[in-house]
Order: structure tokens, then C-alpha cells, then sequence
């Protein structure tokens, strides 16, 4: 396998270049790219309406945990459809479908950026201590990076869950803090191996070296010279990744061990749904938070490609 | 009548709502068995407007005129009759032939390709005609040679299976793009003469595209100055040589005689105080690395001796592989020896030991390089002021303001426009990324710097400029210089003595005149056979 490339400033970088485009010409080109502009609408709707649940709720005046048995579930007990008053429906339990969507993008965003940003922070530390210094520390960090990812994700999770039991039985510490922690363990490591391999790249490289003849101190070097050259990289990986953890959080509340009800996610939404069987006479029940997590995945997804089409010189 | 002849050709990139001439009315015609040569420098549009004249551009490029070739309009013709007409009525050469022969294919069966794709031929006559292809370009064992990869080829290797393949049809006319420029000088030269020898041989037409009107003289006929996407003199080559017409012709000539004026370095050098030690000493130099999964190492250097003066410029020469960049390093204190030492003013700073080397403070600074690839050689992500600033906050306790003040003067006197201070390294044209990494080499006023290649990747013009400010630099700060090239045109010029080194040994050493002029070893005299240039006018 080759080693990932290095990125370099893309653009059209001319001495002739306009001043706006002088500093930034590849954010520029950036924002210039459709699928970018395309994702950053989708987010934007995403953590719009992530912001404007409060709003809802109180427009609607169905809380996210409200139950409305009375109003929203047939005589029989089942959740009614779309109407004037729930605009998605209710649940199984009375509940606002629209309300409760709405607060679950909160959720995947609360759980999925920190996990993430949790993730390149250690996993980027990881590599490039391990791709700067070739020998025992290379070979241990990697090694340890190589064991992480062995770990099957699902397996191990619920296991960490089961341990987050008091005596009492109640969690020891907030789920939504131990999902976060179990996601970014096993995110850190796409971060070491990519970091990792555009060390080993960038440490020969001339302008390392002529460093190395100034006299600059190995700490230095990994800030001030190689740093910068990997940020760029990280950055593009962490909007790849973070899809990818929104997944995980809703797997693991599918799964009951993430963010336990009565709050609302995405994954224990559609865990409920598919549990009771609901959806069949309330369709919106299961497809307001898959559809919710499909545009979110898919704006993150394209903004990530977007980047990747201006910054990868290989493409 | 012309074989080739191009009219009025004009070619436009669109990108991104930009539109940028590259070529502006440019004509050239060739003749069977002639030879047009098309200088310039990079930029120039030189490649451009071949590419464009045979129908090699993207669709991204707009381009007007005419090219005929034997009575057809190529630009006119339908892609699949221009098809046949490239491979087999032209043939290609390139300039980088690693990057242009598939490393998973033999080099028999991508030379058959070349003939298979314009005719069908059964299998061991192909292979009897690939034989005779190999032979033909000079590679010795074609029989064996003719199922190895590419990687098993030497450069000169590649680049005649690259001529082989151009030749395979017998094409009436061959183009080739800077087919020298990534070769030494003496497979540079064996590979002019194969062009020249061919040429003559079947009467093909040749155009050549170079940078380096030395080189050209070797073998055009006729030559063809570009520059800024226009033709600005079209004449002769003896024309050029004695009489150039147009100023910019005489900026390249002037750079091209360096080589051929060797005979003139009768200069004496430049009156150095003599003094009983010697600034840089490297004594006994063996360096052996072990190759991965292989029992016995590689031996870089033998045995090699090394002394520097103060104030002097010594040239270090050879061919790639000859170690001279191994030797460079260790000297710069980036790589340790495996025998030997190196002292500076009497100090052992380097010598055989395990794990990186440390070096103290005052003889860290003391040692500064300016590496071969102005582009690896900077920090893409940080400006130029920030470069340039980090010698001195790395290793001065200066406040913001002096550091500022300092790289504004470091700057003036590399002659770069201050301008340059707040852009990036890709908005420099390679010329001024140089002039930076000399900049920064120099910023602590160094004792000793080693220059590793630092012209091969430059514009002859470019070249010649910034020997100039070596040499300046060195009358202003006193400052030596280990200047490794490959290019004897250039340390004839700039350096007093010269180290000749091959295959890890040094083979002579001297001042640069006695060894110039009277070659004690047949390496050097090959060396100095090599230079481009020297054959026509000798």
C-alpha cells in the first residue's frame, strides 16, 4: 500500500493572484467545489434545526419527552399519523415524532463532533510521535494502534457499558460521556496509522533537514515544521470520520447501551420503532430519524469529498 | 518542400473562468534528415506548443493555426487518423523516462506495443524486431535484457528503450522533449550521439526541445528561441552561436558557454589567505548501508579525503550513484559515517556512533545546506518571512522587531523583492525558492555551506544567476562552500578546486585549472569530454 499523499496548498497560486485568494487560495477553491457547497447546506440544515428544537417545542408545546397519550394514540393505543397537531406523527408513546427528531440531531452532533475531535487529537499525537521516531517507540505505538483496531467495535462497547453499573445500578458516569469516550476508542486509530505515514514521509523531507542544520529542537520540528503539513490532512479525515461515529452513537443506542431512554436519538428512535413493530401503522416513526441521519451522513460525506477533490494532488 | 510545418499556432488554457495564453503565433518548420532545436526556458511554451501541434492537449486547451505534417492539417484530422499518424509517422521522446514506461511491464513488451498498435506482427518476429530495436539504441544483451523491468534500467538505459520505441515504426520525424535533461552529462552525451547517429542513418527529421542551448549545439541544425509563448529568433545554429540577433538569445548563449569556455579559466583563484589549517577536514570517509533483507551493505564511499579552505569553493563532482550527495550529508552533519572523521577548525564533530547526531550549538550553526529540490527544500505551510525568521529565533535571543529587520536585510541581499516575505512557497518560481533556501542557509553566517545540486533543477538563466550570488556571498561573508554538481560546465566557473569522485572514491583532486586542463585519471577526461557544447565548436 502507498503511503497516503501529502497535501500541498492547491490552487491556482500565482504570484499574480488576487489579494483575497493570497492567503487562503485553497479554501477558496474549497468552497469554489459544488459538493462542498452542497454538504455545508445539509450540515447547515443539521445543526439548524439541532439549534432551533427549543423553538419547536415550545411552538408546538410538545416537550421531547412529553407523553401525550390522550391526543396523540388511538383508543386502541396506537400512535396516530401526520396531522395538524404532530406533524410527523406520534409514537408509541404519545410522543412528538417532529420534537423528538429534532432534539435527536442534538444528540449525534453532541456525541459525534467531541468523539471525534477526541479521536484526532489523541490519534494524531499517536502518529506522529510514532512516524518521528523510527525504532522502539514506532514499533510499540504501532503495535499498540494495530491491537486497538482488532478489537471488534460492537462487542467491546457493550462490554464497557455493562461495566458503567454501580452498585446501585444505576451508570456510574453520564452515557452520553462514556459513548463518547468508547467511539473516539476505536476512531484514535484511523488518525495514528494517517498521521503516522505522513510523518515517515514528511521527516526526509529537505525542508526537515535544512531544520535539523538551523538547529532546531526535535519538538519544535514536530510543531512548527510538521504539523502544519499533517493538520491540513486530519482536518479533511476528521470530516470523513465523523459520519462514520454519528453512526456508532446510533448503533450503540439501537443496540441500548448508548443514550438511554426517555432521551431522544436517532438510534434508539429506530431501535423503538423497529422493537414495537410501530412503524408499520406509523411509518414516519421510523423514517423521520433515518431520513434525519441519511441527509446528515450524506452533507458530512460531501463536504469530506469536496475538500479531498481541491487538497488530494493525486486526484 | 517541409516534412513538418507549424503556422501560426496559437494555444489558450481555460481554467476555472481564467483563460491564459501559453502560445502566441508561433511558426517552425523542419526538413527530412534536419534538425530544429526549440530553446527556452521552463514556462516558455516550448513543450506546449509540440504537444498542442500533435494533438496531445486536453480538451482544456484551445488552439489555432495549422501544423501539416506531409500535406494534412493535424489539428484538422479525425482523432483516429491522428492516432495513426503519432506512434508511426512520429515518434515521442520524453523527459522523464522513469514516469513514462509502465514499471509492471517488460521493456520488450511495452517497445511492442509500440509496434503492435499500428501493425499486426506475429509473435517471434516481434520479439526478433524488439532484439534489433535494443541492439540499435546501443543497450548491450538484448536478448536478456529485453525481459527486464523498468527498474532494473539504468536512467540512459530508459531513456534509449524510450528512443527505441519512437524508432520502432522508422517514424519520418522524431520529437523529443528534453530528452537529456535527467540524465548525467556523459550519458547525456551518449544519447545525443545515438539521436545524431539514428538521424543519419534514416534521414529523419528531429525536433528537439531543450533549455540548454549548449546541449542543442551538439546536433541542430536550426534552432528556434522561445520565450513567454513567442518564437523570438528563428536561425541557423551557427547564426546563433556567432551572431545572435535577438538580446534574449544572448542571456542563453551567454549561459550556455560556461562549458564550452573551459579553456579560459585562466583566471588565477581568487587570492585566498592561505592558511596552515584547513577550515573543513574530513579524513578516511567509509559509509556502508545495509540494504533490507540483503546480508551484504552497500558501500557509498571508500576511504575519501576531504579538505576545505576558508573562503573557498570547492566543486564536488560525479555522476548520480557516485556517493558525492552521501558525502555532502555527512559533512553537513545529517548522516554519520561508518568510518572516518570530520572536523571543523580542527574539531571532530562527526564521526562512527549510534542514533542521530547532536552537534553542539556554535558548530551546528557553523554548517548550513541548500539542498538539489528548491520545492522539497521550503515548507509548504509557512510563509517566507516565517522561514527565514526560525534560524534566528531557534538560535538569537532577538526581539520580534530585530528578527524582522534581519530577514528584511537577509532578503535584500539574496535580491529578492520584499514582497516575497509573505507569500508561500508555491507563488515562488524556483529561482526565487532558491534564492530563500540560500537566504536561510546563510542567515547565521555560517562557516561552511553545502550546496547538494542546489542548480540542477533551474533554468540555465536562472543557473547562471545564482552562481553569481554564490560567488557574492562569499566575497561579502567569507563564507566556503562544498558545491556538489554534476554539471563541470558550472564548477569550472564558480569553484577552486575541484573533487572528482566515482563510485564512492576519489578519483582526482586539484585546483579546478590543473585538473580542467591536464585530467590525470580517464574518468575526469571522460567527464570533461561530456560537456555539451564542446563538440561543435572543437
Amino acid at each position: 500500500m502507498s503511503s497516503p499523499p501529502v497535501l500541498e496548498p492547491a490552487g491556482p497560486a500565482g504570484p499574480c493572484d488576487a489579494e483575497d485568494g493570497r492567503r487562503f487560495p485553497a479554501l477558496r477553491a474549497i468552497l469554489a467545489e459544488r459538493s462542498t457547497r452542497f454538504g455545508l447546506v445539509l450540515v447547515g440544515l443539521v445543526v439548524l434545526s439541532a439549534l432551533l428544537a427549543p423553538v419547536a417545542a415550545a411552538l408546538t408545546g410538545h416537550g421531547p419527552d412529553q407523553q401525550f397519550r390522550a391526543e396523540a394514540l388511538t383508543t386502541e393505543g396506537l400512535p396516530v399519523g401526520p396531522n395538524a397537531e404532530f406533524l410527523l406523527g406520534a409514537d408509541g408513546n404519545g410522543r412528538d415524532v417532529l420534537v423528538r427528531t429534532l432534539y435527536g440531531a442534538r444528540i449525534s452532533l453532541l456525541v459525534g463532533i467531541p468523539a471525534t475531535t477526541l479521536a484526532l487529537v489523541a490519534g494524531t499525537a499517536v502518529g506522529l510521535v510514532a512516524g518521528f521516531f523510527p525504532g522502539a517507540a514506532d514499533r510499540v505505538l504501532s503495535f499498540g494502534t494495530d491491537i486497538a483496531l482488532s478489537f471488534p467495535f460492537v462487542v467491546t462497547a457493550l462490554s464497557l457499558v455493562a461495566l458503567n453499573r454501580g452498585a446501585d445500578g444505576r451508570p456510574v458516569i453520564d452515557p452520553v460521556l462514556l459513548v463518547i469516550l468508547v467511539i473516539s476508542l476505536f476512531a484514535w486509530t484511523y488518525f495514528a496509522r494517517l498521521t503516522r505515514g505522513l510523518v515517515v514521509v514528511l521527516r526526509n523531507r529537505p525542508f526537515v533537514e535544512a531544520a535539523l542544520t538551523i538547529g532546531v529542537s526535535r519538538r519544535r520540528l514536530l510543531v512548527r515544521e510538521i504539523l502544519p503539513n499533517v493538520l491540513p490532512v486530519v482536518a479533511v479525515y476528521w470530516a470523513v470520520q465523523l459520519p462514520a461515529n454519528i453512526l456508532a452513537e446510533a448503533t450503540l443506542s439501537f443496540l441500548g447501551v448508548g443514550v438511554q431512554a426517555p432521551t431522544a436519538s436517532w438510534g434508539n428512535m429506530i431501535a423503538e420503532a423497529q422493537r414495537t413493530s410501530l412503524y408499520q401503522v406509523q411509518p414516519w416513526f421510523l423514517l423521520a430519524p433515518a431520513i434525519a441521519m441519511f441527509v446528515t451522513v450524506l452533507g458530512f460525506n460531501a463536504i469530506g469529498s469536496g475538500i479531498r477533490n481541491v487538497l488530494d494532488p493525486q486526484r | 518542400m517541409a516534412l513538418f510545418s507549424v503556422e501560426d499556432l496559437s494555444v489558450t488554457f481555460r481554467r476555472r473562468g481564467r483563460v491564459t495564453a501559453a502560445v502566441r503565433g508561433v511558426s517552425f518548420a523542419v526538413e527530412p534528415g534536419r534538425t530544429l532545436a526549440i530553446v527556452g526556458e521552463s514556462g516558455s511554451g516550448k513543450s506546449v506548443s509540440l504537444l498542442a501541434a500533435t494533438g496531445l492537449l486536453p480538451e482544456t486547451a484551445e488552439v489555432r493555426g495549422s501544423a501539416r505534417f506531409r500535406e494534412a492539417d493535424l489539428l484538422r484530422l479525425p482523432r483516429a487518423r491522428l492516432r495513426a499518424v503519432r506512434g508511426r509517422h512520429i515518434g515521442f521522446v520524453f523527459q522523464d523516462p522513469l514516469s513514462n514506461l509502465h514499471p509492471l511491464k517488460t521493456i520488450g513488451a511495452q517497445i511492442g506495443e509500440a509496434i503492435t498498435a499500428h501493425e499486426r506482427v506475429g509473435r517471434a518476429a516481434l520479439r526478433r524486431r524488439v532484439i534489433d530495436l535494443l541492439a540499435e539504441v546501443g543497450i548491450d544483451d538484448p536478448e536478456r535484457r529485453i525481459d527486464d523491468h523498468p527498474h532494473r534500467f539504468s536512467g540512459g538505459m530508459r531513456q534509449r528503450a524510450m528512443i527505441a520505441m519512437a524508432i520502432a515504426l522508422r517514424p519520418e520525424l522524431i520529437i523529443a522533449d528534453e530528452p537529456t535533461t535527467a540524465l548525467d552529462v556523459t550519458v547525456q552525451a551518449a544519447i545525443l550521439r545515438l539521436l545524431r547517429r539514428l538521424q543519419e542513418r534514416y534521414g529523419t527529421a528531429l525536433i528537439l526541445v531543450s533549455h540548454d542551448l549548449a546541449v542543442v549545439s551538439e546536433i541542430a541544425d536550426d534552432v528556434a528561441v522561445m520565450r513567454g509563448g513567442e518564437i523570438v529568433e528563428t536561425a541557423p545554429i551557427a547564426e546563433i552561436t556567432t551572431a545572435p540577433g535577438h538580446p534574449y538569445t544572448r542571456e542563453l548563449l551567454g549561459a550556455a558557454r560556461r562549458g564550452a569556455a573551459l579553456a579560459d579559466v585562466a583566471e588565477p583563484p581568487a587570492a585566498a589567505p592561505r592558511e596552515a589549517r584547513p577550515l573543513l577536514a574530513a579524513t578516511g570517509l567509509h559509509m556502508a548501508y545495509r540494504r533490507r533483507g540483503r546480508k551484504d551493505p552497500v558501500t557509498a564511499l571508500t576511504g575519501v579525503s576531504l579538505e576545505v579552505r576558508e573562503g573557498e569553493i570547492v566543486g564536488l563532482v560525479g555522476e548520480s550513484g557516485s556517493g558525492k550527495s552521501t558525502l555532502g550529508r555527512i559533512v553537513a552533519g545529517l548522516l554519520r559515517p561508518t568510518a572516518g572523521t570530520v572536523a571543523l577548525r580542527d574539531e571532530v564533530y562527526n564521526a562512527p556512533g549510534r542514533g542521530p547526531l547532536r552537534l553542539r550549538r556554535d558548530l551546528r550553526t557553523a554548517i548550513q545546506v541548500v539542498f538539489q529540490d528548491p520545492y522539497g527544500s521550503l515548507n509548504p505551510r509557512r510563509t517566507v518571512a516565517a522561514t527565514l525568521a526560525e534560524p534566528y529565533v531557534v538560535n538569537t535571543g532577538l526581539t520580534a522587531a530585530e528578527i524582522r529587520e534581519r530577514v528584511e536585510a537577509l532578503v535584500r541581499r539574496v535580491e529578492l523583492p520584499p514582497a516575497v516575505l509573505h507569500r508561500f512557497p508555491a507563488q515562488l518560481s524556483g529561482g526565487q525558492r532558491q534564492r530563500v533556501a540560500i537566504a536561510r542557509a546563510v542567515a547565521l553566517r555560517p562557516a561552511l555551506v553545502v550546496a547538494d545540486e542546489p542548480l540542477s533543477a533551474l533554468d540555465i538563466t536562472t543557473q547562471a544567476q545564482i552562481v553569481a550570488l554564490i560567488r557574492r556571498l562569499r566575497a561579502e561573508l567569507g563564507t566556503s562552500f562544498l558545491f556538489i554538481s554534476h554539471d563541470l560546465g558550472v564548477v569550472a566557473e564558480l569553484c577552486e578546486r575541484v573533487v572528482v569522485l566515482r563510485r564512492g572514491r576519489v578519483v582526482e583532486a586539484g585546483p579546478v585549472r590543473r585538473v580542467f586542463h591536464d585530467p590525470q585519471h580517464p574518468y575526469t577526461r571522460e567527464l570533461l569530454d561530456s560537456i555539451p557544447g564542446r563538440v561543435a565548436r572543437v
